[in-house]
């Protein structure tokens, strides 16, 4: 079954038997995600390479009576018009429960015949991403917009209050962030855009794309997979391999310690005084932040771990995605070495689309703002998200500043830098643990109070942090040759997982499952 | 090309890993046979798991596996043969060294809270050394008194030693734990490395993983965390916990050792679990076969239920009850022996005695003639 014809059927089976296990409901929406981004990629295939061809048409009539050359756009037409017309009928016989799905069909079923009449591939491109954005939109962030709009409403006495997004599900189904969407949308995204860009070809093949947005490895908390790396494996036959199984089983153990041995711990901690911030003093708050850091990554870079040890045992490769970013010598380069999937996904597609820093400095330093803003919000539909987004942008715009001095670059040492990075970073994390920006406040004033106060942290928490720290600057340094000896090596899995016998414990879910 | 494919650079090889698993396996079983040396366990005469160590069955096991040159009987079962509100000084076993003198030395080999269905598991996994051996098995009523305590009532219930119920075979209605709860328990229960640790948490780290020790609070407003400045291995000081002496819940100067009712006549009405359809009987059921097949003499002790402290009209349902178990003893050749009940001011409550009537039951015992000719065999 490995390298064999059922190795794909296999995978997306157990793709979707992982993601359908958690909500069978949700299952419905990465497939069809997945359907029609495929579809709109076939169809853009079907497209002209320039935009606005002579031939296109417009209008009403062309909804109703045109019929189109070009068989796959003609399918697209109809697939378009079958919509509407279901649709139409769903918003006005149906029961209310599907009027909000109904509507969601209608757009869909315009832009589908909207996008077919112009054949140009931009308005596939914006049809997909509308599609994409508009599901992220109404699962991630329609709540938080919705309360918003409404106490703007309110204030300004207009008398009229949006229902909560609860209330538009179809069905009475329960309204719930579908874990991963942001990941798995992302992902199916950038094969589009790279497509668009022709930077890819088209997948013929729908079970190797499904099984692209949907391995299961990385479906829930990434790396973000670009479809140019994922796509050409998943094409090629694979050999179940001893070395790949040996390299996987190694970062998978490497993950899982990270995971359980750490992460969980320092989460204990950092939920007792980020809890109750008002009640606890200086020393507590600014231990329990820089146990958070830690939390964040070991939790993070554990699942990314994981994922990428159990691909690697079935022969792929996935992109790193943490690189010792608490190592980072300048704000730039924690966001190169933080989850880069991610960073370098902004990056193609919006920072350098937008205009880079080609565009002289206030354009260059306003598309940073603005992608660090889009990076803040992918994160979640809250103020603090947002204000830790502000602070990496005027943080990292400032740190490029400062790098262009000359007494920062010959008089400020690699390790004074690497302090002020994590000490800004942790700074910022504070907003985004905080439970609301009130509470984020609360915790800077208190720091800058400073009332002494025992932190109570414990000693073995520290000392495993200091060691992981150590190790991973030992592995940036000219010492990183003996860590990889063959019996240093093997010494450190053995009390990794002896670690794990003993101290491993239970300690919730993955941070970034929320995402 | 480590570098950037595994930024930690712990990628071990095929071999690294052959040679990481076998070194594995050879600490994680020399350790805890290396922990029995250094951990000082020399049970007196009237010793018995303690109360808080009762999910300890690294050491119950260990205590089973004891070397010892005098004859032996283990007597097995719950609370009443382990003695709820008496002190070791006053249990049933003591009582029977103190006839026999040593010899057989009677040995208390139950744990608080163990019921049929638990107790399968314990022998099954824990006393494999038992085999051969002279054992006392004491069977409780009470556990088939209801459908609750059978655990055959569909409702969800936190019961005692979960870790040794059957986890899917047979099924226990009243058992709803997770698929990875019950794999746990099921990997837990024939890896002796895992009972060991538990071993460890139970004796050094007040009943918590090492973790959630340090991080432990002191129960207090504000808290305060005790151990934050210790490490888990400072705690280890090679001293198994003891029973409190004084135990303020047990023995005869404890609140709890008092009759159960001043009026000696009771009210209770049982709901008995049909025998055909207990899953607690069935489980005594197939201890007593599979003690059998180990070749141990076994001697069953019924009860002795309080009688007491149920209705009047109740009674004759519960001597039909206890005639029908006693039929399928003898049915199957079983030696066994079913105690008269003793007088109500020297019950606890519905199945423990005090430490008057363990006395008692330990002289109706020892001067059973059907009692006298199953330990003859070990008396020099």
């Amino acid at each position: 079954m490995g390298s064999g014809r059922l190795r794909l059927p296999w995978l997306l089976l157990a793709s979707y038997v992982f993601y359908g296990w958690w909500n069978p409901f949700y299952l419905g929406l990465i497939f069809y995600s997945t359907l029609l981004d495929y579809w709109i990629v076939a169809w853009m295939d079907q497209c002209h390479q320039g935009d606005w061809p002579e031939n296109r048409s417009g209008g009403w009539r062309a909804f109703l009576f045109l019929h189109l050359k070009n068989r796959g756009l003609n399918q697209a037409l109809w697939c378009g018009r079958l919509l509407l017309i279901g649709a139409t009928c769903g918003l006005s016989l149906g029961p209310s429960s599907l009027r909000a799905l109904a509507t969601l069909m209608c757009l869909l079923g315009f832009t589908m015949i909207w996008a077919a009449t112009r054949q140009d591939r931009r308005s596939w491109l914006w049809a997909s991403m509308l599609n994409n954005l508009s599901l992220l939109f109404y699962f991630k962030y329609a709540d938080f917009f919705i309360e918003n709009a409404n106490f703007l409403m309110d204030r300004l006495g207009l008398g009229y209050q949006w229902p909560p997004a609860a209330s538009w599900m179809p069905l009475g189904m329960e309204y719930m962030l579908p874990v991963g969407i942001s990941f798995y949308t992302f992902q199916s995204m950038s094969y589009t855009l790279d497509f668009y860009r022709g930077q890819l070809g088209r997948e013929h093949s729908f079970l190797r794309f499904a099984t692209y947005v949907s391995f299961f490895p990385q479906l829930v908390a990434g790396p973000i997979e670009r479809a140019s790396s994922l796509l050409p494996q998943l094409a090629r036959p694979k050999k179940l391999q001893a070395k790949a199984f040996a390299e996987g089983s190694s970062i998978f153990l490497v993950g899982l310690f990270k995971k359980l041995a750490l992460a969980n711990y320092l989460s204990f901690y950092v939920e007792r005084v980020y809890e109750m911030p008002e009640t606890q003093a200086a020393p507590a708050l600014a231990m329990a932040t820089v146990a958070f850091a830690w939390q964040i990554y070991f939790d993070f870079s554990g699942y990314t771990d994981m994922a990428r040890g159990i691909a690697r045992i079935m022969g792929y490769e996935l992109m790193l995605n943490f690189n010792h970013p608490y190592l980072a010598t300048s704000l730039g380069d924690f966001w190169a070495r933080w989850h880069i999937s991610l960073s370098t996904w902004f990056r193609d597609y919006v920072y350098i689309p937008l205009g880079g820093n080609r565009k002289g400095p206030i354009l260059g330093a306003t598309y940073l703002l603005i992608t660090f803003l889009a990076s803040a919000i992918w994160h979640g539909a809250a103020w603090t998200f947002v204000i830790w987004g502000l602070m990496h942008a005027v943080g990292t715009l400032f740190n490029r500043l400062l790098e262009r001095q000359k007494w920062f670059q010959e008089k400020v040492p690699t390790m004074l830098r690497r302090i002020l990075v994590f000490g800004f970073v942790c700074l910022a994390w504070i907003f985004f643990r905080a439970e609301s920006v009130a509470d984020a406040w609360l915790i800077l004033s208190k720091l800058v109070q400073g009332n002494w106060q025992d932190p109570q942290i414990p000693w073995l928490m520290v000392a495993l942090i200091l060691a992981v720290w150590s190790y991973q600057w030992v592995q940036q340094s000219p010492w990183r040759a003996w860590t990889q000896t063959g019996p240093f090596k093997v010494c450190a899995v053995i009390i990794m997982l002896l670690w794990l016998c003993f101290f491993s414990s239970s300690g919730g879910a993955f941070i970034y499952f929320q995402f | 090309m480590e570098g950037t494919r595994c930024t930690q650079g712990l990628v071990l090889s095929g071999r690294q890993w052959i040679l990481v698993i076998m070194s594995l396996c050879l600490t994680m079983w020399m350790i805890p046979i290396g922990w029995q040396g250094l951990e000082t366990f020399d049970p007196e005469e009237s010793y018995r798991i303690p109360y808080a160590a009762s999910r300890d069955y690294w050491l119950y096991e260990r205590y089973v596996n004891q070397p010892h040159d005098e004859p032996r009987v283990y007597f097995v079962g719950d609370s009443v043969v382990w003695g709820e509100y008496v002190s070791k000084e006053g249990t049933w076993t003591h009582w029977l060294n103190d006839h026999s003198q040593g010899e057989p030395r009677f040995v208390n080999l139950a744990l608080n809270g163990l019921y049929p269905l638990a107790l399968e598991g314990l022998l099954e996994h824990y006393a494999k050394e038992l085999h051969h051996a002279q054992v006392l098995l004491h069977c409780n009523l009470l556990w088939m008194s209801s459908p609750q305590a059978d655990l055959s009532d569909p409702k969800e219930q936190v019961f005692n030693h979960p870790m040794l119920v059957p986890q899917w075979e047979p099924q226990l209605p009243s058992y709803h734990a997770t698929i990875e709860t019950r794999l746990s328990r099921l990997v837990g229960n024939h890896w002796s490395w895992l009972a060991w640790i538990r071993h460890l948490q139970i004796h050094y780290w007040d009943q918590k993983d090492p973790y959630q020790w340090t991080l432990m609070d002191d129960g207090r407003y504000p808290p305060t965390y005790p151990n934050h400045r210790s490490f888990p291995w400072q705690a280890i000081d090679w001293q198994l916990e003891q029973e409190p002496s004084p135990d303020p819940d047990r023995g005869l100067e404890s609140p709890r050792h008092k009759p159960w009712s001043e009026l000696g006549e009771g009210t209770q009405r049982y709901d008995w679990v049909p025998l055909s359809q207990s899953l607690q009987w069935a489980a005594f059921q197939r201890i007593c076969q599979r003690m059998v097949e180990r070749d141990n003499a076994l001697m069953v002790i019924i009860g002795p239920f309080n009688q007491h402290m149920l209705h009047p009209d109740h009674r004759p349902t519960f001597k039909a009850y206890e005639q029908e178990i006693i039929q399928w003893f003898r049915d199957q050749g079983i030696a066994h022996l079913a105690p008269p009940t003793l007088p109500s001011h020297q019950y606890g409550d519905a199945s423990h005695p005090l430490q008057p009537g363990y006395r008692m039951l330990a002289q109706q015992l020892w001067e059973a003639p059907d009692f006298q000719q199953w330990i003859k065999p070990l008396k020099r």
